[in-house]
């Protein structure tokens, strides 16, 4: 194997996990938000590109493919909740009119997969069966695409307290 | 000039200080408790369960129409009360944003009621935030008209500004002199919207709801970018001009929006502590104005306001006195009812003073609203349940009088809805203290008082 080769199958294997640069949260990563449904949880997600030959997945027109990694802790058993058995991660465009099931978690860590919007929510709900064809369940975590936090919002100031 | 400055600053503080109540002892945090004897609590409603209730609050104004609509803040709903019984206010309906669980921001913010011929509405402002969905979402109205039967409620329409994403703060609901019923409403933009409501709720195309644009000459570029944080809008029999008193959170602006597509500036008030400044309301012959800042501290200031509307001058920096329930505390929002002025004043609730003569405000009453702890207002993140341990900014928030009675409701962001009476206080009309019959509280059917009639009418 060549020197040239190593290096390729080297950027192949590193495009999979963005790095990490240990300074918090990074464009890669999601807060994911808890509701009252689940007290005292705590999670967040990264955004991973999904498997490609080509080191970063796209679309044909261009959008990223990510796979998402979620870390839970704190979650209860889904049947706490109701007539429920897992818990199913969606995403959906900002104004929730697509909706796409990744796949099923829990506690520690899933990874979950493909979602190629451009901006999106990550919803977890839970379900009654790991393949609903539909959100039906209460949601417990939810979190924004980085992408989706490009607004013009960071001067807004009916947001530093309520004036 | 520096020189100068000074000198007319202490002639600010001077006239300030001069115009408070004085020899008022103020009362231990701890003891906030009840009100006055001159102020009777008529009802409270504990609306919602958390930490957070309410924000702004409104009154419909015809007799046969006795509802209450309350903007339920952080809880992202809009709820009407029926008060044909006005101890006992009945909640008859709560509509909430679609998903509230996946939503962030303040949420639902104010709210005004509105009537175009024969049918009532209401415009519900929302604020939603960075990442959540209806972040461009500014209002969601409904027809009313049916009420008490809320079967018949429906969503007519929602407002939308994708291009300043942030929703709408502060919103006016306007009778204007040329018929059209005239939504104005704040945005992250350094201007004021303009929408027309017969548009809005007829269905018409949407790119024909915003029918102008108010520029803010007075912003706050620190804060935001530049755009206003509420306003009032009167007509002035006087002149024959429907104006626009704006609070552009650099100062203060009044435009004269007869024609509302080309919006006349004519004269700011700006100078020293306009920072922040937060809400503008005039006497109804635009004689007098009473401003708040929103900052710790900070009075409300009394303007008179001659010479700039007689172009005598194009700015005013000094007040003629100003009025506090509390120096320590901050209050909010107030409704001019001249020569009296209803304010919700945060962490000193429900308060209300007069300006019989305006260079010695004279407080009537008050009932303290807030059972909190001080400076645990409102702040920070919904992460942390908007929680500061620095920020007064919490009890009451809005405030509204029914003219017809002199019912009196206020929001408080910790305790929910509340309603009064002052004694003495049986209702207002205008004409009854030499003036013209107007205030925030619109003549939907017949329009401004001294205005032309219009085409239609």
């Amino acid at each position: 194997m060549t020197g040239l080769t190593l290096a390729l199958v080297a950027l192949v294997a590193g495009a999979r996990l963005p790095a990490d640069t240990g300074h918090g949260p990074g464009p890669y990563d999601i807060a994911l938000f808890g509701t009252s449904k689940v007290p005292g949880v705590v999670a967040h997600a990264r955004l991973v590109y999904a498997p490609s030959p080509f080191g970063i997945a796209v679309t044909a027109d261009g959008r990223a493919r990510y796979d998402v990694q979620i870390t839970a802790t704190g979650l209860p058993a889904p049947s706490t909740l109701g007539p429920y058995t897992t818990y199913v991660v969606w995403a959906a465009t900002p104004d929730l009119t697509q909706w796409r099931r990744l796949g099923s978690m829990s506690n520690g860590e899933t990874t979950v997969g493909h979602v190629d919007f451009n901006k999106f929510l990550i919803v977890i709900t839970a379900e009654k069966t790991a393949t609903p064809s539909a959100r039906a369940g209460p949601t417990v975590l939810h979190g924004t695409s980085p992408s989706g936090w490009l607004q013009t919002f960071l001067t807004h100031p009916m947001f530093r307290g309520v004036y | 000039m520096r020189g100068t400055l000074v000198v007319l600053a202490l002639c600010g503080i001077t006239a300030t200080a001069a115009a408070q109540d004085p020899g008022v002892a103020v009362r231990p945090f701890d003891q906030k408790h009840g009100g006055s004897s001159s102020v009777q609590l008529v009802a409270h409603v504990v609306t919602h369960p958390g930490a957070w209730k309410l924000s702004d609050i409104e009154i419909e104004q015809d007799p046969g129409r006795p509802y209450v609509y309350a903007s339920g803040f952080t809880n992202f709903d809009a709820q009407i009360y029926d008060i044909q019984d006005p101890s006992h206010p009945k909640k008859i309906y709560d509509w909430t944003i679609e998903n509230p669980e996946l939503h962030r921001g303040i949420g639902a913010m104010d709210g005004k009621y509105f009537k175009i011929g024969k049918r009532y509405y209401y415009a519900q402002s929302y604020q939603f935030m960075q990442g959540s969905p209806d972040q461009d979402l500014g209002a969601v109205i409904f027809d009313v008209t049916g009420l008490p039967d809320t079967s018949k409620v429906k969503v007519v329409a929602r407002i939308s500004f994708p291009e300043a994403p942030g929703g709408f703060h502060n919103t006016f609901a306007y009778k204007h002199s040329d018929g059209r019923v005239l939504y104005i409403a704040t945005v992250n933009e350094p201007y004021a919207l303009v929408y027309d409501l017969g548009k809005v709720v007829s269905g018409a195309d949407t790119s024909t709801w915003l029918v102008g644009k108010i520029p803010n000459p007075t912003p706050f570029k620190q804060l935001g970018s530049g755009g206003y944080h509420d306003f009032y809008v009167g007509y002035d029999p006087a002149t024959h001009q429907d104006k626009f008193y704006g609070a552009g959170l650099g100062g203060y602006s009044v435009w004269d929006i007869s024609d509302v597509a080309n919006p006349k500036q004519m004269f700011t008030i700006t100078g020293l502590g306009m920072d922040i400044a937060h809400t503008f309301t005039p006497s109804p012959d635009g004689h007098y104005a009473v401003t708040e800042t929103e900052y710790q501290y900070t009075p409300l200031r009394v303007w008179d306001l001659t010479d700039g509307q007689n172009g005598t001058t194009q700015n005013l920096d000094l007040p003629i006195s100003a009025w506090t329930a509390d120096w320590r505390d901050l209050a909010h929002n107030h409704e001019v009812r001249w020569p009296y002025v209803f304010v919700s004043a945060y962490e000193d609730g429900f308060q209300v003073f007069d300006l019989k003569d305006p260079l010695n405000p004279h407080t009537d009453g008050y009932y303290y609203t807030c059972e909190c702890q001080h400076e645990h207002g409102f702040g920070g993140t919904p992460d942390n349940g908007w929680e500061s341990t620095v920020s007064v900014e919490q009890g009451a928030f809005g405030v509204d009088v029914r003219n017809y009675d002199g019912l009196i409701v206020l929001s408080d962001m910790r305790t929910g809805l509340w309603l009064f009476r002052l004694d003495g206080f049986k209702g207002w009309n205008g004409h009854d203290y030499g003036q013209a019959n107007i205030s925030s509280v619109q003549d939907y059917d017949h329009g401004p008082e001294g205005a032309p009639p219009h085409a239609g009418q």
